[in-house]
Formats: structure tokens, C-alpha cells, sequence
């Protein structure tokens, strides 16, 4: 590697030249990467021990041998399937009602002038600001009352509530991109408002509804706190609490199925991270520096 | 909660714009306004059932004395402000304000200050580790965090944790590897803001780093040969440039790490959860542990009222920023 591109020219069109490797900026960034991933590779390690090297008073840096015990042990002798059941359930259900309420809600604070819009969405953007128990508390209340906790359908719509709000922010940015000629070609070829949403819009903000879902998806996903308020019959635990239900109130934990446990509950928001990522940090960007 | 958090600012402008799209459709005059109006209304009408009433009803039994046992009667009385003269007046709500403020302030900086590094850092690697680096920062970002709570007690876990054990071997400190990090006051804070800063520095730093390739290379070239040092062309060139950028960041990390619960209660063990509880964590306790619901809930409301303050710093912030509202 003898040049270097001083900039992520990733289509922006900035010359490339050769420029002199900077070898204290490169040694200093894989100091910075290994310090980083340690956590990482740490839960990774002691997931793949076999299960009497997990807890040693010499940590071992590396598994003598790659064993899945571990695995094993989290995931077969475990409410594992039933917990994944309940998470996909709440989740995927999470996603449909909030994506296909946002993508409506999203066309028309983007392609429609109207009084009270800009308002409705400052109202948006404020909500997603609130302190997680101050959402939680009422909700757990009224959901109290209407026998609403412990089943799906509360936690669905608690979800919902969270994640509505973002995915409508999340796909105004893909609706504004839209250009309004097109809107007016098919306008011209006598297209009603209607037919102009179906026909034109939606599908051209496929690739917003594609962000969005992962956002949402991962957002429920990950949620501990209102399930754990929500949910106490141990049957209609999500994900989230069976990772937490390795360790005993006594304070014993399997450190082992433990690890190999967060690899399995982090392995797919991790994946849909990466493929998310190119999109991500140019969307900021552009977003924020713009103007 | 990292997924909304990302979204906040990804959806601003993901897809590059065509043109500035002027919210079109000129001929709504005619068929008139019910098209948005139908379109906005299921989701109006559960943005308003799920969120807008239940804020209502928390501002409402915050002036109540909802407790245990009203969770199996329903009966309660109205108190008026006794929940906030008692809140208020007790030495724990400041005292937890005030760790609040000193604990999202400490987790806040060093996210920036780490982030502002790391992306300075990234524009002078090579293609291979900048990739590296990219890689590790998204990785981080990325792992839920209940996943990352365990993992974090387990790298401090008295007896077999690793961290313990290579802090031992510097012979600094001295054999730290049976000290019980996570149910000590100082170590619990120190752990729980380790593992705030390491989440959310890829995100700033991210962040920055893309801002900063989109400075103009020709004007920190001039500022070279012109003699400036790097120090310089950086106060200079690059940080006026980054100052929008930086502002909202900042502003956003108060409010996520302000808004912190996971982490500290899955990390701090049982002796120092209520010593070092944030607000977040306190009105969270106060609702649902002890069940005086009535107080947890005049704890949140404070808690949002100071948030909105810096939300609606946010929202401005936006405004400006050009954002087509």
C-alpha cells in the first residue's frame, strides 16, 4: 500500500494523490481498534471456551480448543425458543403496524401542505425525547387496569408508541428526495392523489420503508425495560430477559451460556448494522452540516 | 436505546436530494385536504392514545398518592402538589440532580472528546485500517445494550474477570482481581461510564468523520503551505466547520445519556443501585420496586421538564440548521 486517499472520497469526486503513509496514525488507530473490540472479542472468547475455561483465576486469551457447550447450554437448556418466539411475535408485529402507520403519516407531512404540519412535527421529534419512564409509568398504569400487561398486545403497543414516531422521521427524509415532476408528470397523465401515493410514491420510498424497518426492528428488539415492567409470567419473556436471567438474584451467573447467549441476541442487530451503515453515516451527515 | 437514537439524525436526509422538493402536490386545492387527513389519521390517533394521554395521565397522578395498593383497589386520593413540595424537599432528589448533571456532563465530554480523536484520527490512515477502525466503531455502536451490560459485569467479575486481572499485572495498584467493582460506588460509576462513552463514541466519531471529508481539501492545503501547523489548520479550518455538527451531537448526547437506565441497572450491583441512581433510574425505582407510584411519577415529570428544555434547544438547533420543516 504505497498511496493513501487523504479523504473518503466515496464518489464525492476528491482528487486521490500520494501522500507518505502516516505510520504514527496507523499504529495509534490499531491500538485504538484492539482496545475498542476487546469487549467484543472478550465475549466471543469466553463463549467459544470449553465450559471449564470459562472461569479460570488465569484468563485464557484464547479457547484450547472451539467448543459450543456453551451454546449448548444457553440455548437447549433454556426457555430459549419460547423467549425467540415471543420476541419475533411482539417485534415483527411491532414493525407492520409501525411502518405501514409511518409510511402514510410520512407522505403526507412531505408531499402535502397543510396547517399545523410543521407543528405536528416539532410534536414528533419532542416525543422521541422523553425520559423512558415517563412513558413507561402511565402506560404500565392504563394498561394496568385494561389487563393489558403480561400479554402481547400491550407490549406491541408500547412498542408502537416508541417506534412510530421515528420511522415517520426516518422516511420523510427518503419521501423529500422524490421529485415533485414526477408527482406532476403523473398528475398531467390524469393520476389522482390516490393513485399518485400507490402508483408512484410508495413504491419509490421502498428504500426508506427498508431503513426504517431495521430502525424499528432493532429498537424493539433490544427493549429490556418495558418488558420486564410488563411481563412477569416468565413464559411471555422476550429475549432481552432471558439474557438477563443468567444471573440468579443470589448472584450466581453462567458466564458462560451467558456469553454465548449476548452472541446469539446481538448477532442479527449487528448484521443489520453493517448493512446499514454506508446509508447511515452519509444520511447524518448530509443532514446535519447541510446549509 | 441505540435504534431510535441512530434514526434521529439519519433520517434527516438519507437519499441525497434531487432538488430542494417543496412539499408538492400544487393541486390539493381542489380535492381538498382529506387525503393527508386521512392518511395521518391512524397514526395520529395512536401517537395520541399511546403517548400524548398516558403523558396526561402521568402530569395527573404525579398529584395523587397512587401506591401499592391502589395498583389492586384503584383507590387514591388527590394530593395536589404534596408529591412535588415532598420530592423537592427531600436532600435525595438533589443529590441525585446533581449526580444526574455531573454523570451525563462526564459521559457526555468524553464521548465528544474521544469521538472528535478518533475521527481527526481517521483522516490520516490508510484505506486498510481506516476500513479496520470503521468496522470495530460500527461493531460497538451496535451491540444491544443488555448484551453489552453483561458482558461489561463479566470483564469486571470479581475472582474471573479479565480487566481485574491485566489491571493486577501492571503492579500499580496492586491485586485488584477479588475487588467487587460493580457493588462499589466509584467502581460501578466508573464501569457504567466506560461502557456509555464506548457505545456512543462511535456514533460521534462517525459522524465527524464524514462532516470532515467534506471540507475543502484546497483551503487546509493553503493554510499549509502558508505554514499553519496542524493544531492550527484544525482551531482554524476544520473546527468552525464542524461547529453545527458538534452542536448537535453534543445536544443529543445529553439527552441519550441523560436518559440512561439500562446500563446502570444491570451493571451497578444490588448495594449501590439506589446510591448512584440518576433520576431516570430513581423515578424508575420509586414507581416500580417501592410501588409509590404517585412519587415516581412527579420524579419523571421533573425529569421530562428538564429535558425539554434541552429538546426544544435541539429542535431550534434544527431549524437553523436548514432542515425544511
Amino acid at each position: 500500500m504505497a498511496t493513501t486517499t487523504p479523504v473518503a472520497g466515496a464518489g464525492t469526486g476528491i482528487r486521490r494523490r500520494r501522500r507518505r503513509i502516516n505510520w504514527g496514525a496507523n499504529i495509534v488507530a490499531i491500538a485504538f481498534a484492539i482496545v475498542w473490540i476487546f469487549p467484543v472479542y472478550w465475549m466471543l472468547n469466553t463463549a467459544f471456551k470449553p465450559r471449564d475455561e470459562v472461569m479460570t483465576q488465569t484468563p485464557h486469551f484464547w479457547p484450547s480448543r472451539l467448543d459450543a457447550a456453551n451454546f449448548v447450554s444457553a440455548l437447549a437448556q433454556s426457555s430459549f425458543l419460547q423467549d425467540l418466539r415471543n420476541s419475533l411475535i411482539v417485534v415483527l408485529a411491532t414493525l407492520v403496524i409501525a411502518i405501514l402507520l409511518g409510511m402514510f403519516a410520512s407522505a403526507a407531512l412531505t408531499r402535502f401542505r397543510f396547517r399545523g404540519r410543521k407543528a405536528i412535527l416539532v410534536v414528533i421529534l419532542a416525543v422521541q425525547m422523553l425520559p423512558a419512564t415517563a412513558l413507561l409509568i402511565p402506560q404500565f398504569l392504563v394498561f394496568n387496569r385494561l389487563s393489558l400487561t403480561g400479554t402481547y398486545i400491550g407490549l406491541i403497543l408500547a412498542y408502537v408508541a416508541s417506534v412510530l414516531p421515528f420511522s415517520i422521521w426516518v422516511m420523510r427524509g427518503f419521501f423529500l428526495a422524490i421529485p415533485v415532476e414526477l408527482e406532476e408528470a403523473a398528475a398531467i397523465d390524469g393520476a389522482g392523489s390516490w393513485r399518485i401515493l400507490f402508483a408512484v410514491l410508495f413504491p419509490l420510498v421502498t428504500p426508506g420503508i427498508i431503513a426504517s424497518s431495521i430502525f424499528a426492528f432493532i429498537s424493539a428488539w433490544n427493549d429490556y425495560l418495558t418488558a420486564y415492567v410488563f411481563m412477569s409470567d416468565s413464559s411471555m419473556y422476550t429475549l432481552p430477559l432471558w439474557l438477563a436471567s443468567f444471573t440468579t438474584p443470589n448472584g450466581g451467573t453462567d458466564y458462560g451460556a451467558q456469553m454465548a447467549a449476548s452472541v446469539v441476541f446481538s448477532l442479527p442487530v449487528v448484521v443489520f448494522f453493517l448493512i446499514i451503515q454506508r446509508n447511515l453515516v452519509s444520511g447524518i451527515s448530509a443532514g446535519a452540516v447541510k446549509g | 436505546m441505540s435504534g431510535p437514537a441512530v434514526a434521529n439524525t439519519a433520517g434527516e436526509a438519507t437519499p441525497r436530494r434531487v432538488r430542494p422538493a417543496a412539499p408538492g402536490l400544487r393541486r390539493t386545492a381542489s380535492p381538498g385536504l382529506h387525503v393527508p387527513a386521512i392518511l395521518l389519521t391512524p397514526a395520529g390517533l395512536v401517537i395520541a392514545a399511546l403517548t400524548l394521554v398516558p403523558i396526561g395521565y402521568l402530569v395527573f397522578t404525579s398529584f395523587t398518592d397512587y401506591d401499592k395498593r391502589t395498583l389492586f383497589t384503584g383507590a387514591y386520593n388527590v394530593v395536589g402538589f404534596q408529591q412535588y413540595a415532598d420530592v423537592l424537599s427531600s436532600a435525595d432528589f438533589w443529590a441525585a440532580l446533581v449526580r444526574t448533571v455531573l454523570f451525563t456532563g462526564a459521559m457526555v465530554a468524553g464521548s465528544v472528546v474521544i469521538g472528535m480523536g478518533v475521527s481527526q484520527l481517521m483522516l490520516r490512515l490508510g484505506s486498510v485500517v481506516r476500513y479496520l477502525v470503521t468496522i470495530v466503531l460500527i461493531v460497538a455502536w451496535a451491540m444491544p445494550n443488555v448484551a453489552t451490560s453483561k458482558v461489561w459485569v463479566w470483564l469486571f467479575q470479581p475472582g474471573y474477570g479479565v480487566i481485574p486481572w491485566l489491571i493486577t499485572k501492571l503492579h500499580v495498584f496492586g491485586d485488584v482481581t477479588q475487588k467487587d467493582f460493580t457493588n462499589s460506588f466509584w467502581g460501578a460509576l466508573v464501569i457504567i461510564w466506560l461502557l456509555v462513552v464506548w457505545q456512543a463514541v462511535p456514533f460521534i466519531a462517525l459522524t465527524l468523520y464524514a462532516a470532515q471529508t467534506q471540507i475543502d481539501q484546497s483551503m487546509i492545503e493553503a493554510a499549509r503551505i502558508d505554514g499553519a501547523s496542524e493544531w492550527r489548520v484544525y482551531l482554524s479550518i476544520t473546527l468552525p466547520f464542524l461547529r453545527p455538527t458538534l452542536g448537535l451531537m453534543t445536544i443529543l448526547s445529553i439527552i441519550w445519556d441523560f436518559n440512561v437506565i439500562n446500563q446502570i441497572i444491570l451493571v451497578a450491583g444490588v448495594q449501590v443501585l439506589r446510591p448512584i441512581a440518576t433520576l431516570g433510574v430513581w423515578s424508575y425505582l420509586t414507581a416500580f420496586a417501592s410501588s409509590d407510584v404517585g412519587t415516581g411519577a412527579a420524579i419523571a415529570v421533573i425529569t421530562m421538564i428538564l429535558l425539554l428544555g434541552i429538546t426544544s434547544i435541539y429542535i431550534r438547533n434544527l431549524l437553523k440548521s436548514g432542515e425544511e420543516f
